[in-house]
């Protein structure tokens, strides 16, 4: 089964509208030069696993409280057994979201249609060309799938939100209104502040992240697309 | 007052005739006048001051005289003559006269300091001449309080750490106090000793003016805060036919006039709450309006809804954007009671999102939850309290609601454990011994308050003593007396060796702690016919004073139980009933558990939610607000971000950084809250430091292998 390397009980930011548990699951197929998780997702061996039962048995004493429960990572779709983790959770009435790069979606259309999750967070790291797409998950990147998995999501059968997390030097206004007409998904499209805490690629460090009176002004923006 | 001898002068000269001429002294009184030796002056000092018969006085005159001619004294002063005044009373063992004879005063090394550097007593305090001088004011009136207003009983238990007799520097003034804005509506602003007498008030902005300079009028008069119930309620039929700039206006106005620190006394924001409602409180439906120019506008205040509610929504827009530099304002606190009438009044989800959407970006929002039928009014940020049936009488004439706690004592619940040396007999005993000496200090606080009142109009509370509407302005017979506690926490951890978060045991010890002292309280109540109640104190420099003290006379107990770092002296006790701060527990038990401790605390509670540099989503704080009211028992939940502003670039980013995001500027102010208000974390005590470094803040659990525990945000 996968192993859980981090969990927070209670989210009030990871799924609007609801409380929810967070479980962080290791490995990525992206290299994201901001990802502050780096640690849990890259090196995940120096970590306890917590174990599930653990975990189900704090959340039950949750019960009225907690709506449902967040995976996160990492991206979740590369464990081939995250649907039995989804089974299990749900098992236990509560609520999935699932968050992902949009890397696998054959896994996520699968979930979908079988009616296992209930929300999708996806990540969108820069407008849609292979290039800007490469430089902003650090890898040479393959659009195909994450455009699928775009489409899978755009039909509307769950519940979904797209996710960019914007990096000053990364990415230009421009870049994000590009993204926004190549989605056109309206309020759906969320901006997220970049955290120069602890990037995986220190250099961005000194990074000088948006004022966020200017982030949500664009945001709205750009949520102005349909 | 020429009662204290004070000798200036010019000392070159001074020196000169005292070697000269024995006894040909100048002494300055303190009217500012010269006058010779005298030694009858003495007498007279000891005859009016004292119970000395005039023999004595006179032998006693005469030794002093002697022992500074024979001294050779270079240089003497009034203190000192006092001084060897008071050694000849005590050699006699007249221990009362001596007491009564004291001087008070500071050493000139003291103000020197306290003029030189901030103090931290109080974060709200900045510093400045102002501020010095209520400092040097409130110094002395300690003095003054802990000498003749207290016994000698009671001022050694504060002074041991047993107890803490909160805002002794404002001895001669009640506690805090809740307004309603209907009676400046009603009789205008006509303050005793002003010469201008305003009639009520015919526009908003004028209503706003009146209660900004009568909270100011009220602030020389209390220690502490200055609520305002139903706020917007109240402004509203002032507020017929506005555009909505024109309303966002005067909700700028209102949070501005209240947010500036340079008002009134010491420079000090007035401590303001103010309290809204999205619905027409039950209480006030069926009454009928004032409205401009004071007169009753012929309708109830249940057909001001509309206007109530957009004034409410125009003071969040504000509290949105925060200060000039995106900063939250500081003052006025906004407190909005969820009611189950809430629930059934339109259009109050989308409020709550935008309360919640300030909760999240600047933290202002107190959340207060009034159950049931019962309705409740805050009249500080930490008590509120339920209305009774002749309080519900009263809000028919709502100009009559003014309340007020007369003073608040602190119990050191740690250190009765350390006496009770684990024997439970024994703690109980000690704990209504502890509560008994509060009770005893409430009664001798109110003898002297009652003293100041009795003078009327022309005494030095005038403000308090007018009658307007047939009965004082503040009344004495509604007051309530607070009893405090700090360090829940600890007393169980050192009494059953586990921290209430720590076992089922020990948080149930805890509750039947306080459960027992709200038996006793409503014991004394009975008895003193007044209302004695226990109220979560603030405790600002309480939780440290009382670990510093602990520390010097239970250690090496005391060494293991004091929370916070020892070796920087960042020292303290986990507040009032409060769970361990750093203890890992997820927002949903905090106020789960603590909120039992609620229905005991009649005098309102609170749980602070940590935030952090998260920023949560508004509608899932909602979701977490309608549990909360739902499933616990808990009064009032506030959220705390945290922030730091730049002194260069005068931006504001989030969480606590040792530099500026935006620039890199290190000159930098950390802000969140300290106990019941934000600050900047520059003016904080060593106490609150420790325990902001201790807070835990809902970070992901995350545990390394071999090497313990990490948390990472
Ligand atoms: S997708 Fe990027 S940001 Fe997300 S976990 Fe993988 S590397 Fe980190
Ligand atoms: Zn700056």
């Amino acid at each position: 089964m996968i192993e859980i390397k981090g969990f927070l009980e209670t989210s009030f930011l990871d799924w609007p509208g609801k409380l929810c548990s967070v479980f962080f699951l290791p490995y990525c197929n992206f290299r994201c030069p901001y990802c502050h998780n780096h640690p849990l997702v890259f090196n995940p061996e120096q970590y306890v696993t917590i174990p599930l039962e653990d975990i189900l048995t704090r959340l039950h004493s949750l019960r009225n409280w907690i709506d449902g429960v967040c995976l996160t990572g990492g991206e979740p779709t590369l464990h081939a057994d995250l649907p039995l983790l989804i089974r299990e959770i749900k098992r236990h009435r509560f609520l999935v979201k699932l968050d992902t790069n949009g890397s696998n979606p054959q896994m996520l259309e699968n979930l979908i249609e079988t009616g296992e999750i209930d929300f999708v967070s996806m990540d969108v790291k820069a407008p849609l060309d292979p290039f800007r797409y490469s430089r902003s998950t650090g890898l040479p990147i393959n659009l195909k799938p994450i455009s699928e998995s775009i489409e899978i999501l755009k039909r509307g059968k769950v519940e979904y939100e797209f996710r960019m997390t914007v990096v000053p030097g990364l990415h230009r206004e421009e870049d994000i209104q590009t993204l926004g007409d190549q989605l056109r998904v309206g309020r759906r499209f969320v901006l997220q502040n970049f955290n120069p805490e602890n990037p995986l690629d220190p250099l961005l460090k000194n990074s000088v992240p948006y004022d966020l009176k200017v982030l949500k002004k664009i945001e709205k923006e750009v949520q102005e697309i349909l | 007052m020429a009662t204290v001898i004070d000798i200036k002068g010019d000392h070159q000269e001074f020196k000169e005739e005292v070697e000269t001429t024995d006894m040909a002294l100048f002494v300055r009184t303190s009217d500012e006048a010269m006058l010779g030796w005298d030694r009858q002056r003495i007498v007279d000092a000891l005859i009016r001051e004292t119970y000395v018969d005039f023999d004595t006085a006179k032998e006693i005159a005469r030794e002093v005289e002697d022992l500074i001619a024979t001294s050779k004294i270079k240089m003497i002063t009034a203190p000192l003559i006092r001084e060897l005044v008071d050694t000849k009373l005590v050699e006699r063992g007249l221990e009362q006269a001596r007491k009564m004879h004291t001087r008070l005063g500071m050493p000139l090394y003291d103000v020197d300091q306290l003029i030189l550097h901030p103090n931290k007593e109080n974060a709200n305090v900045p510093h400045g001449p102002e501020a010095t001088n209520l400092t040097l004011a409130e110094r002395i009136k300690k003095e003054y309080a802990l000498l003749s207003v207290f016994s000698q009983e009671i001022a050694d238990a504060h002074m041991r750490g047993d107890i803490h007799l909160h805002d002794l520097g404002f001895i001669d003034r009640p506690y805090c106090s809740g307004q309603s804005l209907e009676y400046i509506k009603r009789f205008g602003l006509s303050l005793p000793n002003s010469i201008a007498m305003a009639k009520p008030a015919k526009h908003p902005e004028v209503l706003l003016a009146h209660m900004v300079k009568f909270a100011a009028a009220l602030q020389s008069h209390f220690a502490g805060a200055i609520g305002w119930d139903s706020i917007n309620l109240f402004f509203a039929p002032y507020l017929v036919g506005m555009s909505d700039q024109e309303l966002e206006q005067l909700a700028q106005m209102m949070i501005f006039e209240f947010s500036q620190q340079a008002v009134a006394r010491g420079g000090q924001a007035i401590f303001t709450d103010l309290n809204l409602y999205w619905e027409i409180p039950k209480h006030f439906e069926n009454v009928p309006a004032i409205g401009p120019g004071g007169e009753f506008t012929g309708k109830t205040y249940s057909d001001y809804l509309e206007e109530s509610q957009r004034f409410a929504k125009a003071l969040f827009d504000i509290y949105q954007e925060g200060d000039g530099s995106g900063r939250p304002f500081f003052f006025p606190k906004p407190l909005v009671h969820i009611t189950e009438k809430f629930f059934k009044t339109p259009g109050h989800m989308d409020f709550l999102y935008h309360i919640c959407d300030v909760a999240s970006e600047k933290g202002n929002t107190y959340f207060v939850f009034d159950r049931g039928e019962t309705a409740k009014i805050s009249e500080c940020c930490r008590l509120s309290f339920k209305l009774d049936q002749t309080d519900l009488e009263d809000a028919k004439q709502p100009w009559k609601m003014r309340y007020c706690a007369l003073q608040n004592v602190t119990l050191n619940l740690p250190r009765i454990a350390y006496l009770a040396k684990g024997e439970d007999s024994k703690l109980f005993s000690k704990i209504a011994e502890f509560v008994q000496m509060a009770v005893k200090a409430h009664l001798e606080k109110k003898l002297f308050i009652e003293k100041l009142l009795s003078l009327g109009e022309k005494g030095p509370l005038a403000l308090l003593a007018m009658e307007r509407d047939g009965s004082p302005y503040l009344r004495m017979h509604r007051a309530s007396f607070l009893v405090g506690m700090v360090g829940l926490n600890e007393l169980v951890q050192i009494h059953t060796g586990q921290e209430m978060h720590q076992s089922k045991q020990a948080f149930k010890f805890g509750l039947k702690v306080i459960a027992h002292m709200k038996l006793l309280v409503d014991k004394f109540s009975q008895r003193y016919g007044m209302r004695f109640v226990l109220e979560q104190t603030p405790a600002e420099s309480t939780a440290y004073r009382f670990a510093k003290l602990d520390l010097k006379f239970h250690s090496p107990k005391s060494g293991h139980i004091v929370k916070g770092d020892l070796s920087k002296g960042e020292v303290y006790y986990t507040n009032s009933t409060y769970l361990n701060n750093s203890a890992v527990l997820n927002p949903i038990e905090r106020v789960r558990q603590e909120g039992l401790f609620h229905p005991l605390i009649e005098a309102g509670a609170l749980t602070h939610i940590w935030l952090g540099e998260a920023r949560p989503l508004k509608s899932s704080l909602a979701n977490f607000v309608i549990k909360t009211f739902q499933l616990t028992q808990n009064d009032q939940v506030a959220f705390s971000p945290e922030f730091t502003t730049c002194n260069r670039c005068y931006r504001t980013s989030r969480g606590l950084r040792s530099s500026c995001v935006y620039c890199g500027s290190e000159d930098v102010d950390g802000i969140t809250r300290i106990t019941g208000y934000f600050t900047k974390v520059s003016s904080w005590n060593k106490g609150k430091i420790g325990e902001l470094r201790n807070r835990y803040r809902n970070q992901t659990f995350l545990k390394e292998k071999e090497e313990g525990m990490a948390l990472e945000s």
